[in-house]
């Protein structure tokens, strides 16, 4: 009765026969970029809980006798209601997984060569979610202004601010002064809850249409059935209802390890660190800026050149040139390793030995550096850590590429078999 | 106006080019008024820029935290190798008046430290990092005091205090700015000279 009524004026059998009957191909490391999109939702939903109870201001408010910053007393109470703490770890637990997805599916990407012709522009729109979503983490840091937020703002500040040529104006830009500025809590807490989420909205969407209009790269087992049935016809399972089935089971699936995770391991206690005090404990910055962080800890303090008139200091080599140079050669991989006409299988990684082992090299660079951030606990020297760093990506590169090659002579597959 | 459609003669804009034209002139004339924003929405650098330490010859020092925040330090309750955050009295808002208060043995003081501006083995530097300004830590070294030094624990700046707190291992690009101590006569701390240099991150 409802659906003939609905039906009768939004033509829904339509809409199903165009959409919902279209192929969705069956890999299971096609889920990885699902995952990213429900932990999104999963973190608007607890946002917006949040949302309703935290007040953006640093102004002074009396918490349990203690004078502390309105917003530091805000999300102690939000910990302190039933469930409050809960939806609170859930956000912030949310957000690594979102990441972590991110940075995996574009690992599947790369390694499976789905970022060639013609899908190069959902690869940068891509890029652009992981780099949106990396500053929807940057700015959540601050809002609890804790003593462990104020220090990470901090050091972002000055990074922002060691930006060759435009560092101080673009300071000022981002944190609304000069940090810690009365304006940077509300600057930030807009940012958060408005900004990024609509350019996160906006490039999902974009994304997602790209991604309809290429369809998905399929299993290079599909080949021969595609073939045999005479050219580019997508095999797997429709969206409705096989794909849907499998989408929000996965969806129920993530939120129940989310909420279990949210509730036996403690994240981001800030009772324990404390409103802002004048004295910085041992800290590090949530996993997925430790490469940054262990970067700026290699870098020598005497390291430092200037082009016309803009100063490369180590803070701007470490956090400015390092990431954006990881950033450019992400940019620039579908435009390197480039095809002419259009390929829409995935490769197997095995038979590609120089994307591949240029991969694991940068794996182990990321891993390398992210372990730069512990050379306190691990008492090595920055200057042999740097060692340590290089030597371990060459040898990650070169040992896996004659590995890729030797299996590829083996089996006569390789990057020069035309696919 | 018949003729607009076809191709314009010379001298005459069609009404294609014009639309164009104005769409464009549109376009530049909005984004062109709307970079102003990106100068108001930035508000200006106050003076100086950064860190500007308003430390007065003659402040007393106090606690910079825990129990005792806030109350005059006493240099009795100082051995040698321990060390303290401290402000002067009064000026504690400003992060850039930060020190660390450290007691060594006079003896082990060497150059760049300012001898002139240490009393009875106290000497201060500034608390702020100057890679990217967290606050520093002490090191103390149970067995052998004299081999206690001053870290950042954000990325392992290590700084020495017996020779100026000169950058001996991190990223930090300078040595901590050395400040004027002297013990008065009823025993608390007082300042004698301002900063020796640049307060604060280098950049």
């Amino acid at each position: 009765m409802i659906s003939k009524w609905f039906d009768e004026r939004l033509e829904l059998k339509k809409f199903k026969e165009k959409f919902l009957t279209k192929a969705f191909p069956t890999h299971p490391t096609f889920l990885f970029g699902e995952i990213a999109l429900f932990s999104f939702i999963t973190l608007v939903i607890t946002g917006i809980f949040l949302g309703f109870l935290y007040e953006p201001s640093i102004d002074k408010v009396s918490l349990f006798g203690a004078m502390v910053p309105a917003a530091y007393a805000s999300v102690v109470r939000i910990d302190l209601l039933p469930l409050g703490m809960i939806i609170r770890r859930i956000h912030h637990w949310s957000a690594m997984i979102m990441i972590a997805a991110i940075v995996t599916h574009l690992g599947r990407i790369y390694f499976t060569s789905a970022y060639r012709k013609p899908r190069e522009i959902n690869w940068l729109i891509g890029l652009a979610l992981l780099a949106v979503t990396l500053g929807a983490a940057l700015t959540g840091y601050l809002l609890p202004y804790s003593q462990f937020s104020v220090t990470a703002t901090s050091i972002a500040y000055y990074i922002s601010k060691s930006v060759p040529w435009i560092g101080g104006w673009l300071s000022r830009l981002l944190f609304a002064g000069e940090f810690p500025a009365a304006g940077t809590v509300p600057r930030f807490f807009f940012l958060h809850v408005m900004l990024v989420p609509l350019a996160l909205l906006g490039l999902i969407g974009l994304h997602l249409l790209v991604l309809v209009k290429h369809k998905h790269t399929e299993p290079a087992a599909n080949r021969k059935r595609t073939d045999a049935r005479g050219g580019r016809r997508l095999i797997g399972i429709p969206v409705w209802p096989e794909q849907s089935f499998i989408s929000v089971s996965l969806f129920f699936f993530l939120l129940s390890v989310v909420v279990l995770m949210a509730t036996y391991i403690p994240l981001n206690p800030i009772e324990a660190y404390g409103p802002p005090s004048p004295a910085t404990p041992v800290m590090r910055p949530d996993w997925y800026f430790l490469p940054i962080y262990g970067f700026l800890k290699l870098i020598p303090g005497n390291l430092s050149f200037s082009i016309a008139g803009g100063k490369f200091t180590p803070e701007a080599i470490g956090g400015v040139l390092f990431p954006g140079l990881l950033a450019l050669i992400l940019v620039a991989i579908p435009f390197l390793d480039r095809v002419s006409t259009p390929r829409n299988y995935i490769e197997n990684p095995l038979h590609r030995p120089v994307m591949t082992s240029l991969g694991i090299a940068g794996g182990a660079f990321l891993f390398m550096t992210t372990l730069s951030g512990y050379i306190d606990v691990l008492h090595i020297a920055p200057s042999s850590m740097a060692i340590y760093v290089l030597v371990v990506t060459a040898a990650a590169w070169g040992i896996s590429y004659l590995l890729l090659r030797l299996y590829c002579r083996a089996g006569k597959k390789g990057d020069h078999v035309k696919t | 106006m018949v003729e607009t459609n076809s191709e314009g003669k010379e001298g005459k804009v069609t009404r294609r080019q014009f639309a164009r034209g104005f769409l464009l002139a549109a376009v530049a004339g909005a984004f062109g008024s709307l970079l102003s924003l990106l100068k108001v929405l930035s508000p200006p650098a106050s003076k100086g820029g950064g860190y500007v330490a308003t430390v007065a010859l003659g402040d007393l020092l106090v606690y910079a935290k825990g129990s005792r925040q806030g109350s005059l330090l006493k240099a009795s309750d100082f051995q040698v190798g321990d060390a303290v955050l401290a402000y002067p009295q009064g000026k504690t808002g400003n992060e850039a008046n930060l020190v660390q208060l450290i007691r060594m043995k006079e003896k082990e003081f060497k150059p760049p430290t300012r001898l002139e501006l240490t009393d009875q083995g106290f000497v201060a530097y500034s608390a702020i990092c100057t890679h990217l300004g967290c606050t520093v830590s002490w090191m103390k070294n149970e067995k052998d005091p004299g081999a206690s030094y001053t870290e950042c624990f954000c990325h392992n700046s290590i700084f020495n205090p017996a020779r100026g707190a000169r950058v001996i291992g991190g990223p930090a690009p300078i040595p901590l700015a050395q400040i004027g101590v002297k013990v008065s006569k009823d025993g608390t701390l007082v300042f004698t000279s301002g900063f020796s240099g640049p307060v604060g991150p280098q950049v």
